[in-house]
């Protein structure tokens, strides 16, 4: 379970202080099993949010907990196997290899963790329609073609919670609804709990909880 | 780590700084690893011939010690008890043994009116460990009627490449002079025994006539005209005879020893040299091939900087990653040292076959030692190695867990 503590962004402080808040400053849980919804306006703090979770970045005050221990306390160790193992992620800038194959850019995420009970790549690719470019290298595909092999990357890992950043900002309504659904049936296999960053209150989801940022 | 990982690892991590400065790295270390193996193998070939027992190739590490005459001492070249004792406590000497000196008249003549000789002659007797000669009849024992004899190989070529010119006399081969008996003749006070005397080996060592030490004491105790005394002559076994102290320490004694150790102290010089000079140039090499390589195995991780960060974002261990250079970079330098241990041993055989032909005989295989040093260089290749991945990895390590803060793209 993820808990912070007055968790503020030093970086957004002069903008932030100020602004009514349900997450900056307060005390929050984001519980295994259960599907979260973080919204707020471009330059809020939703990608530096998702980013404190994932353990890139340390630059806030407060406490985040991750299983009871502070995130900053895992070592480089420990911190891999949480990433390749328990926390799956889509970030808002994709982050895949562009001189990898779409399937090469999966297959290595896919290699970092345990053995997934998660649908094949070619099944996955399936719902998503991108199995026509699945052995291409990832820099010449579209960015909505690139964004749903991020959020295959994403479910091919065997995970506990799921973190999204603005995961359909380039897709249309037909795929964007075929990746929620398989986005929702993994998670449910997995028992895995879902933060989603967005820009406007969405329900793309059956939400626990919705908190504007 | 998976095969399927790690290829696509090895697909990332690709180094962008030069592959043609890598393989003059590599081939620089081939170099060195061949100059560094040589210069080992040629020393311990050296060591091995000084130290070969009961072979012709030992010559330079058995000394003949006696004192320098002079007016001084002419009629007084026993060497004192204190003396022997001294040279025995040298770091130089190895062992020590007398050359015990018949003390009774005797003389040799032939059976054979076919090589007609005679002549009076005189004995010395040695413990076998100095003896240069390997043959099961060196024995004698009360009640044998044949004394075995060797003798100097000088005495064999005086004979052969002068005496028999001269007086127009058949050469002998050593087979030969081994074949024929010959009458020795031991004078008492008042009585006389005779022997036969069988030549059974030839020294290049000692320039005696040598019988066996039984035989000696025997005859010295039976037949002495004069009173036993301390020997004049010693002989020692020393690892270097050309080690400087050992030198000065006979020259301040007031000893010396033949010229032929000197001229081979030259040779020595001239090898130890050759080696160090191999040595050095192997180790030279050695430093600058590992630091190109460790700069090599830098510039590749900082080449590959944003590969590197992405993939401990995705969740691949800093130890991973650590691993997959360590096997990018550490199979070929081990590949190198077997190739350069193989070429130092095809080398070895090649000398080998080439001095059998010069009559020296050296190992045709690596020593030990080699191989060793072999294996040293494989640790050290290793870590330095290790040394640099770490190196080059730690700012990544620290950066992906509580470190500074992230570049994001």
């Amino acid at each position: 379970m993820f808990s912070l503590k007055s968790v503020f962004p030093n970086a957004l402080r002069d903008r932030l202080f100020h602004r009514q808040s349900d997450v900056w400053n307060k005390d929050v849980d984001f519980s295994t099993n259960s599907y979260t919804s973080l919204v707020a306006p471009s330059g809020t703090g939703k990608t530096t949010l998702i980013h404190f979770l994932y353990n890139l970045r340390n630059d806030y005050s407060g406490i985040i907990t991750y299983n009871n221990q502070n995130i900053l306390d895992y070592d480089s160790e420990a911190l891999s196997k949480i990433r390749s193992n328990e926390i799956a992620i889509v970030f808002q800038d994709l982050r895949l290899f562009p001189q990898l194959t779409i399937r090469e850019n999966i297959s290595l995420k896919k290699a970092l963790g345990k053995q997934s009970v998660n649908l094949s790549i070619d099944v996955m690719a399936e719902c998503l329609n991108i199995s026509h470019i699945l052995d291409k290298p990832a820099h010449i595909c579209s960015y909505g073609e690139q964004q749903r092999a991020a959020i295959i990357r994403a479910l091919a890992q065997p995970f506990t919670y799921l973190l999204l950043d603005e995961p359909f900002s380039h897709l249309d309504l037909e795929n964007t609804q075929k990746a929620i659904d398989l986005i929702h049936s993994t998670c449910t296999e997995n028992k895995a709990g879902l933060i989603i960053a967005d820009l406007d209150q969405n329900y793309y989801f059956p939400y626990h909880q919705q908190y504007f940022l | 780590m998976n095969k399927s990982l790690s290829i696509l690892l090895n697909k990332l991590i690709r180094s962008r700084a030069g592959k043609a400065k890598y393989i003059t790295a590599m081939f620089a270390l081939l170099l060195a690893v061949i100059l560094l193996l040589m210069a080992v193998q040629i020393q311990v070939n050296f060591n091995r011939l000084l130290s070969r027992e009961n072979t012709r190739d030992s010559i330079a590490n058995f000394l003949v010690i006696n004192r320098e005459l002079t007016d001084a001492n002419i009629g007084n070249s026993r060497l004192p008890d204190s003396l022997i004792t001294d040279l025995q406590k040298q770091p130089f000497t190895e062992a020590i043994g007398t050359l015990e000196a018949s003390r009774f008249k005797a003389s040799i003549e032939s059976n054979s009116s076919r090589f007609p000789f005679y002549t009076d002659i005189s004995f010395e007797s040695t413990p076998s460990d100095f003896i240069d000669v390997n043959t099961t009849d060196w024995h004698w024992e009360e009640g044998n009627t044949i004394v075995p004899v060797i003798v100097p190989t000088q005495f064999l070529d005086i004979y052969n490449f002068q005496f028999s010119i001269s007086q127009n006399l058949p050469q002998l081969t050593p087979a030969i002079v081994k074949m024929i008996v010959f009458k020795i003749t031991i004078y008492g006070q008042t009585n006389k025994v005779e022997f036969n005397g069988r030549v059974v080996g030839f020294s290049d060592r000692i320039s005696s006539m040598l019988v066996p030490g039984s035989f000696m004491q025997w005859a010295n105790q039976k037949f002495a005209t004069t009173a036993l005394t301390n020997p004049s002559r010693l002989i020692i076994k020393t690892k270097d005879p050309s080690n400087p102290r050992l030198v000065s320490y006979l020259s301040k004694k007031g000893l010396k020893t033949d010229s032929e150790k000197t001229r081979f102290s030259k040779f020595r010089r001239i090898i130890d040299m050759a080696v160090w000079i191999l040595g050095a140039s192997g180790l030279i090499m050695l430093i600058f091939a590992i630091l190109i390589i460790t700069l090599f195995i830098q510039l590749t991780v900082t080449s590959c900087k944003p590969e590197i960060i992405l993939l401990i974002t995705l969740g691949c261990s800093p130890k991973l990653l650590n691993k997959l250079l360590m096997k990018r970079f550490f199979v070929p330098g081990l590949l190198l040292v077997t190739v350069g241990t193989f070429a130092t041993a095809l080398l070895q055989y090649i000398s080998y076959l080439f001095l059998a032909k010069q009559q020296i005989s050296i190992d045709s295989l690596l020593s030990p030692y080699t191989l060793l040093v072999a294996c040293c260089l494989v640790i050290l290749i290793s870590v330095a190695n290790r040394f640099s991945i770490m190196e080059s990895m730690n700012p990544y390590k620290k950066n992906s867990s509580n470190g500074r803060k992230w570049v994001s793209k």
